[in-house]
């Protein structure tokens, strides 16, 4: 018994020092990569030249392509893929002592990790990464390359490897998970109530949940691998000038670490937002923002849909799809500078660059007089783009529907609550980047039945949707992290998992991959149907631009 | 209809062939019947094209399906495609190599050709995407439908020639065992 209870603590104090040993570099970032971490990363020898490996049959790879990221991920923990196991290579698991029991596995348990295996040494690992040869003299698998390093590169990596560790986030505490949702200051604030409603009951049902659950069936020493179930919600409400964010920001994570910043709303402007958590290394998972920053090589940020950007694509590729004959004298666009109409007009001049197109903005005031001048010239043959929010929509109400075709954008003008006058509504369509109305009843049954059980009020119902998915999302998907709670591996996972999703409300399926930055790649053009205009219906099929 | 269930069933449980030793734990070769679908997918010229009149060409086929975001084994099955091709020699235009995306939303035939780039694909290799719907029914007809692109496993399928049953290679095969697959097809014809 003596001796169960010292190995026991013995087992304990090793635990608690891993924690705290592992914890303290993940503080200190390191201003420029480590050799090691460019050598991981993008497949770059400390010397400048690439990193070059051969597989069995005499395939040379080399560089990025060469690189172990594009299996191992960044955050060494590997994947299940497919049927193919890509095993964790983050130092703790590479030298942990062999085990026969999980319960004596002091790290957390990822899918592709293998515990009866002998421990690697430094010359073990060379000889793996050198020659593909386990640690118990067994080849490693086909997919494994033979690198070609010298002895100071491979000190290098091996040295990276053992500074990669499946714990010590900065928003995880013993009791609780961290997380932030970041609002700016333009937010509309209907869609903030609406949002903030969704996110705050959730986390207090998490919360519920956790408390009624008993303790999980794990051994004692494994008690600390245990992640805490609480969840606990920061809003980062932002004020003043977007030049302004970035110190902001850096001030709420000074205060309080987050493992991820969770839905969250964005107005004109989320580009400090995505460079924040880029550079810090915060996931940024699903933000309400019309106008995303389009960066798929960057990682930490992952979005719906590529919002209005997408509505401009839609609206071309329909012109394209529609054939030369149908195809506009011209396309007159009116937008506000002051909005995200802007670059939504700029984005359809670029993919249509041989079309006539005029641009033409509202200045400030009453939209009303000013669009009475500008639709004066528009002939049958044109094509009027809208890119107006529903008050300016409103004041066509005053004016002679135009006779030319017209599309507004769904997301900015207000989706089916677009406040068309009805004279408007039968020469419209709307560029619509969701699922038909009709098409995802049932993917909104469950959303909106939680709501109504729960008295939120719907004020903003995409909005609450999509803050609804990407909560379960990170539900689903902390729940397959098997402890190993850090951002990388976060957002790794909902890679992943995303498209196993049923439940995908406002989209017909959500899907990511490495390098895939955006779930929901289509949309439609849709009209309005009925008597009174105020059905939605497909003007076009699914359009994937 | 009872081809393609069979083929399913065969694709399923494949026996193990017996075969080189060193080979026999990374791939699994069996023969197969497939019904070409009757679909229309996008090749990556943008053009719209019958999957059938893609593979029925007199060429003889070596198929897989790939996506261009797969950082783990499609680029190791993309490289063993160039590196056959390149070794077919003077046989190369008597094959025609077809990668179908799994990730037709995203592989757009621009990024399509970008991948093709990269991999130095010659004439004789294309890529194809199309909708959703087409690309699940080209994989469900070859028995390389998994449920969902992260479920995918490497599978390369050759054909001599239209009407001739398919050779079904499962797991990682190297460019030689490829061309070598390619020789035995082509002598049974």
């Amino acid at each position: 018994m003596t001796s169960y209870l010292t190995r026991h603590r013995l087992r304990v104090l090793c635990a608690w020092l891993l924690t705290v040993l592992v914890t303290v570099p993940a503080a200190a970032q390191p201003a420029a990569p480590l050799p090691g971490e460019s050598i991981y990363r993008a497949g770059v020898l400390p010397s400048g030249q690439s990193l070059t490996a051969i597989r069995e049959s005499d395939m040379r790879i080399e560089g990025a392509a060469a690189a172990c990221v594009n299996c191992h991920r960044r955050s060494g923990l590997g994947e299940l893929d497919g049927r193919i196991d890509i095993p964790p290579i983050d130092g703790p698991y590479l030298f942990h002592p062999r085990v026969l029991d999980r319960h004596d596995f002091n790290l957390p348990l990822v899918e592709a990790m293998r515990l009866d295996r002998e421990p690697y040494t430094d010359s073990t690992l060379a000889r793996a990464i050198r020659e593909g040869i386990a640690a118990d003299g067994r080849p490693l698998s086909y997919l494994m390359p033979h690198y070609a390093l010298g002895d100071s590169d491979m000190a290098a990596l091996i040295g990276y490897l053992k500074g990669l560790t499946p714990t010590g986030s900065p928003g995880v505490t013993p009791d609780a998970l961290h997380f932030a949702t970041i609002i700016t200051p333009d937010a509309d604030p209907v869609k903030r109530r609406g949002m903030l409603d969704v996110l705050e009951q959730y986390f207090a049902e998490q919360n519920a949940i956790s408390q009624r659950e008993s303790p999980p069936l794990e051994s004692a020493h494994r008690a600390h691998l245990n992640p805490p179930h609480r969840w606990l919600l920061h809003v980062w409400q932002l004020s003043g000038p977007a030049a302004t964010w970035d110190g902001q920001l850096r001030q709420f994570w000074a205060q309080q670490p987050v493992l991820a910043a969770i839905s969250g709303l964005g107005g004109k402007d989320w580009k400090p937002i995505h460079r924040f958590c880029e550079q810090s290394a915060l996931p940024c998972l699903f933000p309400n923002v019309e106008l995303p920053t389009v960066a798929e090589s960057d990682f930490y940020s992952v979005y719906f849909s590529r919002g209005i950007l997408l509505e401009a694509d839609l609206i071309a590729r329909q012109l394209t799809a529609a054939g030369q004959e149908a195809m506009p004298r011209r396309i007159v666009q009116i937008f506000r500078p002051t909005d995200i109409g802007q670059p939504a007009a700029r984005a359809l001049r670029a993919t249509a660059p041989d079309l006539r197109i005029v641009d033409r903005a509202l200045g400030e005031g009453a939209a009303g007089p000013q669009l009475s001048m500008m639709l004066r010239d528009l002939e049958t043959r044109d094509l009027l783009v809208l890119w107006l929010r529903p008050e300016d929509l409103r004041s066509l109400a005053k004016l002679p529907a135009v006779k030319s075709r017209v599309v507004i954008s769904g997301l900015m003008g207000g989706l089916g609550d677009a406040p068309l006058p009805p004279a408007w509504r039968s020469a419209t369509q709307m560029a619509y980047p969701f699922d038909l109305p009709d098409r995802r009843r049932v993917r909104m049954d469950y959303p909106l039945g939680w709501f109504r059980l729960r008295q939120i009020p719907l004020v903003a119902e995409q909005v609450q949707a999509d803050t609804w998915v990407a909560c379960s999302a990170l539900s689903e998907t902390l729940s397959h992290m098997g402890g190993a709670l850090i951002p990388d591996y976060l957002v790794e996972r909902m890679e992943g998992m995303l498209e196993r999703r049923i439940l995908t409300a406002y989209y017909p399926r959500l899907s990511l991959a490495p390098n895939q930055r955006f779930a929901s790649k289509g949309g439609y053009l849709v009209r309005f149907a009925g008597a009174t205009g105020s059905r939605l219906v497909a003007a076009s099929d699914w359009i994937v631009p | 209809m009872l081809t393609l269930i069979c083929a399913v069933l065969l694709g399923a449980a494949p026996p193990v062939l017996a075969g080189d030793p060193a080979t026999a734990d990374r791939v699994v070769t069996t023969t197969a019947d497939y019904t070409v679908p009757n679909i229309r997918l996008v090749r990556d010229d943008g053009t719209t094209v019958s999957l059938a009149e893609e593979m029925n060409d007199g060429r003889a086929v070596v198929l897989n399906f790939i996506f261009t975001t797969c950082s783990s084994f499609c680029p190791l099955s993309s490289q063993t495609f160039a590196q056959f091709q390149r070794k077919l020699g003077a046989d190369r235009g008597r094959v025609h190599l077809m990668s179908i995306s799994i990730d037709p939303e995203q592989d757009t035939p621009a990024r399509l050709r970008e991948y093709a780039h990269k991999y130095h694909a010659g004439p004789g290799w294309q890529h194809y995407t199309g909708t959703l719907e087409a690309s699940r029914a080209a994989q469900r007809a070859f028995g390389a439908y998994q449920g969902d692109k992260m479920s995918h496993a490497p599978l390369t399928l050759v054909r001599s020639a239209d009407g001739k049953s398919w050779r079904r290679i499962e797991g990682f095969v190297t460019p030689d065992e490829l061309l070598s697959e390619y020789h035995q097809a082509l002598a049974s014809k």
